[in-house]
């Protein structure tokens, strides 16, 4: 059996920042999970707080009324200046990343307002430099670019959306047919990749400009602008058009949630942490309130994996770290937690109508300040398994637009948490019960 | 009536289901000049609403022989007229460990006096065919049932009537019907799509609306006619998990039919009154006793993805001067002509009540032939040969045809619906074809976002290519999104569980996370009128001459129906 300091179950974003916050300490870390986690359908944004319920403009003063009326929400274990901190110690790691220059702007201070592919402005406290020339508060008219070839993203339906929005943003369509690997169809990966060569850049800039450009439009493309050197796409393209030009999000793949993976996936590779796929956590070895080892199933076989500290990062619904089955009884995969806000049988799970408020929605794993389980009497179930991101009860990520945002400062604060306690004891807790 | 145009024909249809489309490809075939008007689109009542389920007439042999007399009949005939339309899957009764052996006997007798072609297989024969069958069965009998695409039926019927020079006009409402002394001489329509209203003269008035034909007599002061709607309830899985209809060998029950249909299967139905046909909610109750009840015939049923659930209406007549009715499934699943000029000395108006998909083709011709006695003219009916566009090469429909089709051209075409492999050219003509501007339309004529994902992907991309076909501006393209999302959404919730509440989650990513739907301006509810002010005559006219052009029809899974004969 391995053993770890700390093992993270996830590599969506809170387990991927947990296990980097952690092993750049020094701490022998080990990420296991499923697959590839929700980054590769993200924005790419970070998203803190953008509806609550009315769009939010300034989220750190957001925040802190949300915690002050739901002090069960996620947010509230980690507070405002922990919300901070988690942002600043997630810009620093994307400035100092392997795709460097590109990096994030933004803050808690004030949400950037983008639009989303159709036309909706979205509300978003921290953002690649490469969307934050879309920020709609500045009323810039907007030239919207796609390739007809790219079924993922269409700019006349993002410009019209855009126009009766409200935000007063003048928005005009372009169409190219550019055709990367002479496919007629090509998903976002692909322009990402033909984005990454300049001769690709050069024509798009070429078919742009022959298209004409106002002298005071900034100029939108679908957010494929470059996959290994996003930043030398994008600023190529702002200099040959002589115009500020910004990304805007559409369906998955999502390139700049691959950017963001690739970023925190370098980190742990720098730190010498393995990530093991195809690795699911199926139940824990205890002793009392401490999990010793991990039941680890890969393929056919079950391996132990001892560890001191686990960090649970494994998803809600959407991510098979929560599941509900045909008889209407949802678990906690991975180590069985007891969970919070699942409609009893019998009860409403969710409303009839699609963008109501659904009962199931806040449904997860409850948790006191140090992100321990609780179960239903309020008490820890372990002392050493901290839970972060989707997994967690309370929140309603689309509803307030705030599901990467919950995921990094949860996954920070696991790390935070985990660090201060083992520094604090002379050998971990779990060795020291164990001996 | 001055400044409300008219249109003027033999016969006036009203309802746009398999029995309409039926009795105007019928009469049109016959030479009459046909107006069929429905109030929404083709097939999206009742016959859009059922399992799929061709009838071998098995379901009715010990119950209703004459129903099963009946199917025995006319599932060859359609076998024959709408091969495209059908998949030969074959059919099988079991005896279950829970039902009573006797009845298998029984059933046996039934089949031989009926003169339906059934043969006993062995267990282990029954279980090599089927794996995922319930290893408990004990008896096992093969029968012809198919699997039916109502959709694709619906639309080749009313195509061929156009091809006779039917016009079809569908999101056409009836609004009142005109008497002139004891004569229906009749009706006035309202475009639902423009508002505007239409007056309609015809020699004669076929009513064949299902389950809202009381609704339409008494528009003709018949008020004593009531239709006991028989709500029934069907599922689809996400996989064939079998490949043959499997019918459970007892009386007819709930949770009785498993339907192989295209990619999916269909389980069915329950039976429950209803007080409107407008008004079928899908409980949680039921949607737990047809798992049960599916698990019985396949273990592990509840293991699989659930897809979507919906529920359709059983048109069943309740005359007020007959017995009372205690149980819709009670009731005979043959079909009548209701003779208004007999019951209620009305001229130039019959009815069709009850009957099933299966027996469609009969039903119109009953109808058709009824209205030519009561005219006096002698035109014999034709629809026993003649096949309706789409179905001249006599080739019945097999799984994979359409990836057969798409496979050489995949990177020559953008696929738009993964699921259901629709390229982009297929989808810009349908749009221009159909002239709809409303995604629900598009899909019951393609299948768009009737797969796994249920438009999780494809929904966006076709909004986007029907805003830029300039079919749609920016409010509609939002009003047709919302109400896309809001439609799905009402088959789906019920039957959120496992790896289904995950795709939809991953929907939720999308369409709240990436693009915000909800922060959209307007409301969720589906376009209306004005803004789907092209869709009036889908059907009619020379843009159907090309069987190319042939529309795959809808799921019927998803469509299926609380068809009489659930």
């Amino acid at each position: 059996m391995s053993h770890h300091d700390v093992i993270v179950v996830g590599t969506g974003l809170a387990g991927l920042t947990a296990a980097v916050r952690i092993a750049e300490s020094g701490a022998r870390v080990l990420v296991v999970a499923k697959g590839i986690g929700a980054t590769h359908l993200s924005a790419g944004t970070i998203d803190v707080l953008g509806y609550s319920p009315e769009r939010v403009e300034r989220p750190g003063d957001a925040l802190a009324t949300l915690l002050a009326e739901r002090p069960g929400h996620p947010y509230a274990h980690v507070g405002v200046e922990g919300v901070g901190a988690a942002l600043d110690w997630f810009g620093a790691r994307v400035a100092d990343g392997p795709l460097a220059p590109y990096a994030y702007a933004g803050g808690l201070e004030e949400n950037l307002l983008l639009p989303t592919a159709v036309g909706v402005p979205r509300p978003s406290a921290l953002v690649p430099v490469t969307m934050a020339g879309g920020d709609l508060r500045d009323g810039t008219p907007v030239c919207v670019v796609g390739f007809r070839a790219l079924k993922d993203f269409h700019p006349a339906l993002l410009a019209d959306g855009l126009e009766r929005s409200g935000v007063g943003v003048k928005a005009r369509a372009v169409e190219l047919d550019l055709v990367p690997e002479a496919r007629a169809d090509v998903n976002s990966l692909g322009f990402a990749r033909a984005f990454d060569d300049p001769a690709f850049r050069g024509q798009v800039v070429a078919q742009v400009a022959a298209r004409g450009l106002g002298a005071d439009e900034r100029v939108a493309f679908p957010a494929v602008l470059g996959i290994a050197d996003p930043h030398g796409a994008w600023a190529a393209l702002e200099h040959g058009l002589g115009r500020r030009v910004f990304e805007v999000p559409t369906l998955p793949p999502s390139v700049p949630g691959m950017r963001l993976f690739a970023t925190l996936r370098a980190a742990l590779h720098r730190a010498g942490v393995d990530v093991l796929l195809n690795n699911v956590v199926v139940g824990a070895e205890c002793e009392g309130a401490h999990v010793r080892a991990l039941r680890v199933r890969v393929g056919l076989r079950e391996q132990r994996r001892g560890a001191d500290w686990v960090v649970l990062a494994t998803g809600g619904f959407a991510s098979g770290g929560l599941e509900l089955d045909s008889h209407w009884v949802a678990r906690e995969t991975a180590l069985g937690l007891p969970l919070t806000g699942v409609p009893a049988a019998g009860e409403e799970r969710f409303r009839p109508g699609y963008f109501d408020a659904h009962p199931i929605a806040r449904a997860g794993v409850a948790v006191d300040h140090e992100l321990r389980p609780l179960d239903a009497g309020g008490e820890r179930v372990f002392e050493n398994v901290l839970v972060a991101g989707a997994t967690l009860a309370g929140a309603e990520p689309w509803k307030e637009g705030s599901g990467d945002g919950l995921s990094l400062a949860t996954g920070h604060r696991a790390a935070e948490l985990v660090l201060a306690a083992s520094s604090t004891t002379t050998a971990a807790p779990a060795a020291a019960a164990g001996s | 009536m001055r400044g409300v145009p008219a249109l003027r024909a033999d016969v006036l249809v009203i309802g746009g289901g398999a029995t309409g489309a039926g009795v105007a490809w019928d009469a049109a075939l016959r030479g009459f000049d046909v107006v069929l008007v429905e109030r929404g689109d083709l097939a999206e009542g009742t016959s859009g609403r059922f399992h799929g389920l061709l009838h071998s007439g098995g379901r009715y042999v010990v119950k209703d022989p004459v129903a099963a007399e009946e199917c025995v009949v006319e599932n060859a005939i359609l076998r024959y007229v709408i091969p495209d339309c059908i998949e030969d899957t074959g059919g099988l009764f079991v005896s279950t460990p829970d039902d009573d052996l006797a009845y298998a006997d029984r059933f046996l007798e039934g089949c031989r006096k009926t003169q339906l072609p059934a043969e006993e297989i062995s267990v282990a024969e029954a279980l090599r065919r089927e794996p995922r069958l319930n290893p408990g069965i004990r008896r096992a009998f093969i029968v012809p049932d198919a699997s039916i695409d109502a959709w694709k039926t619906v639309w080749s019927f009313a195509r061929g009537a156009a091809g006779h020079g039917a016009r079809i006009l569908t999101y056409h409402r009836v609004t009142d019907l005109h008497r002139s002394g004891d004569s229906v001489t009749g009706a006035r329509v309202r475009n639902e799509l423009t508002g505007e209203d239409l007056e309609i003269e015809a020699r004669f008035v076929l009513n064949a609306s299902g389950a809202w034909a009381a609704q339409i007599l008494h528009m003709a002061g018949i008020e004593d006619v009531g239709v006991v709607p028989g709500k029934g309830i069907m599922i689809a899985m996400n996989h064939r998990l079998v490949n043959t209809v499997i019918n459970r060998c007892t009386m007819p029950a709930d949770g009785d039919i498993l339907v192989p249909v295209r990619t999916v299967s269909v389980i069915g139905t329950t039976d429950i009154h209803s007080a409107d046909p407008d008004e079928i909610p899908v409980t949680q109750a039921e949607v737990d006793q047809m798992l049960d009840d599916g698990e019985r015939l396949v273990p592990g049923f509840r293991d699989a993805r659930a897809l979507r659930v919906w529920a359709g209406v059983r048109p069943l007549f309740q005359d007020a001067r007959a017995d009372e009715v205690k149980d819709t499934r009670d009731v005979s699943r043959t079909h009548a002509v209701v003779d208004h000029r007999e019951r209620d000395g009305v001229d130039g108006l019959l009815t069709m009540s009850g009957g099933k998909l299966t027996t469609l083709r009969l039903m119109a011709q009953d109808l058709v032939d009824a209205m030519c006695s009561q005219l006096g003219e002698q035109r014999p009916c034709r629809t026993r040969e003649e096949r309706p566009p789409g179905n001249e090469d006599g080739e019945a429909y097999r799984l994979g045809s359409r990836l057969r089709r798409r496979e050489s051209t995949l990177q020559d075409e953008q696929l738009i619906c993964e699921c259901e492999l629709i390229g982009r050219n297929r989808l810009e003509e349908a749009m221009r074809r159909r002239g709809t501007t409303n995604l629900d339309d598009i899909r019951r004529s393609l299948r768009l976002g009737m797969g796994p994902c249920q438009g999780g992907f494809c929904i966006y991309r076709a909004t986007g290519i029907l805003h830029s076909v300039d079919r749609l501006d920016g409010a509609e393209a939002a009003a047709s999104l919302r109400g896309f999302l809001q439609e799905r959404w009402k088959g789906v919730w019920p039957i959120l569980y496992g790896d289904q509440l995950r795709q939809a989650c991953l929907d939720d990513w999308i369409f709240q996370g990436l693009l915000d739907v909800g922060h959209l301006p307007g409301d969720a509810k589906v376009p209306d009128d004005d803004q789907r002010a092209r869709g009036e005559q889908v059907a009619g006219g020379e843009a159907h001459a090309d069987p190319a052009q042939v529309p795959e029809g809808g799921r019927q899974a998803d469509a299926a129906a609380a068809e009489v004969n659930l």
